[in-house]
């Protein structure tokens, strides 16, 4: 049981968990996507990138880029959303929770494929 | 560099992690805590407030508590949370600071820059393996003539040195092994630009080391090598074309050649001595005994060369177990006035001390001086430090290991063909080789020689070749003595001599006034530094040359000659 490794599955799990939480529900309601999800989201890729860095080999730099590009995708999608609430002044909905959900869905797509190269990976040496 | 980033982000892990969190839970706080606005009604922080307001908490920029006030929950939220932020970035910034101030982090970045800096270079240089006091003196001329020199030692006190030093033109450097091939291939060894390779560690082991793989990584490389064992002289040389330098035999063979031919000596010694030195005086040693005192691989390297010229001698050694002692011989220390007596001091014409240790060689000589005021007294310097002290024992002749190699090997550097040229030189015979001193002293006069080299191509001179396609231009226009400028100009009297010409496979010792010169000529020129740069001007500015050979100003612009060309006024003389 080593813990380093439980601890770096558990955060790249839980970014794909709460990524697909958020995202899950109609592009046009918003009572379907929770801000604290998407903030969960945020902190938790942000975690997970972290621990990805200074991993040498192919695999690792691919688990970087993947984690990388899910973190650009949510920090924007929280972006649109501050700047609708915020600057335009409207509350979330129409074309804004569309731009929103879109790029969690982005995001979720590359923690997916993050997911699939760890599972691969564990398979791979537990042969 | 890759490396670099690598080691940082690992060590910075943690302190991102905790960041993160500690923001995250901040601003998670903010966010569900309710607050009230002006008007008293309750309102909830955004994410993008609570963010806005945990950014300038956590920086200690501080700007308020905006929108609006905080209710007393907020309050006891931001008294916890700024503490926790404050001190997340200081372990952040402070594990940076750490990661920075590392060893192994601050190796790889010198490694890095090492490496780009070598890349970049694009003029010729030397690699110098060794920074010992040879490596650092020939650093040092290296960098008075303006060559770049790349210089690798595994001791960090040495290089260190090296950065605190003044350099005209600094080296680069680094703190490595430089027997082991990758170092070397950083340092540049397969550059187009490099030129050679010095190597020059204390050791004849590591000598030989180097000399081996620098032969495997480019053969073609010109190597010169230190050996002070003439085994290990014998295994270098045996491949590739390398050069060495044995300090002993090189000293051993010259203070055979002082008594030999004095003349002769003084030539070497300012040929293959520091620039900015006169011609010495021949020494004055005379014929008779002398005694050698060490009989270790100076010793033994002085008894060859000196018994050669027939030079009677006797060695005393301490050791009484030193193999292949000559007979009569004494057995004791040289540093003792008895044991200096017993060799016969007294009827002594010259004494050497050659042992490795400073302190006892000026023993050895202070206690001859003594009981021989007149002898011709030869030390060994082994330690650059004790320079002073050797200056004021106020000796006929020293020897100094670092000087020595440093010197030639400078030499062999600026001027290649000073091999060829001291080669010939050395079969003359006393006569002869005064002959030659007095006429260089001639030219020069009271001032300090220098030795240069002159090709004549494209490239390093160009007027002279554009020149010498036109018409015949002989060596007593350009090179030598008495140059009238036609027209209004004073008599130019360039202070040099050409002392070998090498055309293609010939050579020529002074080349002769009438002679013409041509394309890929090259020449060793001795004169004064004036003259120096004077030639240099000359071969290279068309008009100048013009002027001084033609004895006329050709217009300088192309449309111009093209036109003068058509219409050739007559022609003065060549």
């Amino acid at each position: 049981m080593n813990s380093e490794k439980v601890i770096f599955a558990f955060f790249i799990v839980l970014a794909l968990t709460l990524n697909f939480g958020f995202f899950l529900g109609g592009m046009d309601n918003a009572s379907h996507h929770n801000i604290y999800e998407l903030y969960a989201a945020i902190v938790v890729s942000l975690i997970s990138t972290v621990l990805k860095v200074g991993d040498r080999s192919h695999l690792g730099a691919v688990f970087l880029a993947t984690s990388i590009v899910a973190d650009f995708q949510l920090i924007a999608a929280a972006i649109v959303w501050g700047m609708t609430e915020h600057i335009a002044g409207q509350t979330l909905g129409g074309d804004a929770l569309s731009t929103v959900v879109s790029l969690s869905g982005g995001a979720l797509l590359a923690n997916i494929i993050s997911v699939v190269l760890l599972v691969s990976e564990t398979i791979s040496v537990r042969r | 560099m890759s490396n670099l980033f690598y080691i940082l982000f690992r060590r910075l892990r943690s302190p991102l992690i905790v960041l993160i969190m500690v923001y995250a839970v901040s601003i998670l706080g903010f966010v569900l805590i309710p607050g009230v606005d002006d008007q008293g009604q309750p309102w909830k922080m955004s994410f993008f407030h609570a963010f806005y307001f945990v950014s300038f908490m956590a920086t200690t920029i501080g700007f308020g508590e905006i929108p609006y006030a905080f209710t007393d929950a907020q309050r006891y939220w931001a008294l916890i949370t700024m503490y926790a932020t404050v001190v997340a970035w200081l372990y952040g910034i402070g594990m940076l600071l750490g990661v920075f101030q590392d060893r192994v982090f601050r190796q790889q970045m010198q490694k890095s820059s090492f490496l780009r800096r070598v890349k970049s270079i694009r003029e010729p240089f030397y690699i110098i393996c060794g920074y010992g006091d040879t490596g650092s003196q020939l650093t040092h001329s290296l960098s008075q003539e303006n060559i770049l020199s790349v210089v690798i030692d595994p001791d960090e006190e040495r290089i260190n040195d090296l950065e605190a030093d003044d350099f005209k033109m600094p080296p680069l450097s680094l703190c490595a092994d430089g027997s082991q091939s990758e170092v070397l291939e950083m340092a540049g060894i397969k550059h187009p630009w490099c030129k050679g390779i010095v190597t020059l560690a204390n050791e004849d082991s590591v000598n030989l080391t180097v000399a081996i793989v620098a032969q495997l990584l480019n053969p073609d490389l010109r190597l010169i090598a230190r050996a002070e064992t003439p085994e290990a002289e014998a295994n270098i040389l045996s491949f590739g074309a390398n050069e060495v330098i044995n300090p002993f035999e090189t000293f051993s063979s010259r203070l055979a050649l002082a008594l030999r031919s004095p003349s002769l000596f003084c030539l070497y010694d300012w040929m293959t001595g520091v620039s900015g030195q006169k011609i010495c005086e021949p020494p004055e040693a005379k014929q008779g005994m002398w005694i050698i005192c060490g009989f270790g691989r100076f010793g033994r390297s002085l008894y060859e060369h000196l018994d050669d010229e027939g030079v009677p001698l006797r060695v005393i050694e301490p050791n009484r177990k030193v193999r292949d002692l000559p007979s009569g011989s004494v057995i004791g220390r040289p540093t003792e006035a008895n044991t200096l007596t017993k060799s016969g001091i007294k009827d002594a014409v010259g004494i050497i001390a050659g042992t490795d240790v400073d302190a006892n060689n000026l023993s050895i000589l202070m206690t001859a001086e003594e009981l021989n005021p007149d002898v011709f007294r030869v030390a060994r310097q082994n330690e650059e430090k004790n320079t002073h002290l050797f200056q004021a024992a106020d000796l006929d002749m020293l020897m100094q290991r670092g000087n020595v190699i440093s010197n030639t090997i400078f030499a062999f550097i600026r001027t290649p063909m000073l091999g060829d040229f001291l080669r010939i030189v050395s079969r003359f015979n006393n006569d002869k080789a005064n002959e030659l001193v007095s006429r260089i002293v001639g030219v020069v006069d009271d001032e300090i020689p220098e030795l240069w080299e002159l090709t004549v191509n494209e490239n390093e001179t160009p007027a002279l070749y554009k020149m010498i396609e036109t018409q015949q231009v002989l060596v007593e226009d350009i090179l030598y003595g008495e140059q009238l400028n036609k027209g209004d100009a004073k008599n130019e009297c360039i202070a040099a001599l050409p002392l070998f010409l090498r055309r293609g496979e010939g050579n020529v010792l002074l080349p002769e006034y009438n002679r013409i010169i041509r394309e890929n000529d090259r020449f060793l020129m001795c004169g004064t530094y004036s003259a120096r740069q004077h030639m240099m001007r000359l071969v290279k500015n068309i008009n100048l040359l013009e002027s001084v050979l033609l004895g006329e100003e050709l217009p300088a612009g192309w449309l111009l000659r093209k036109f003068r060309q058509r219409n050739p006024p007559e022609n003065k003389n060549g």
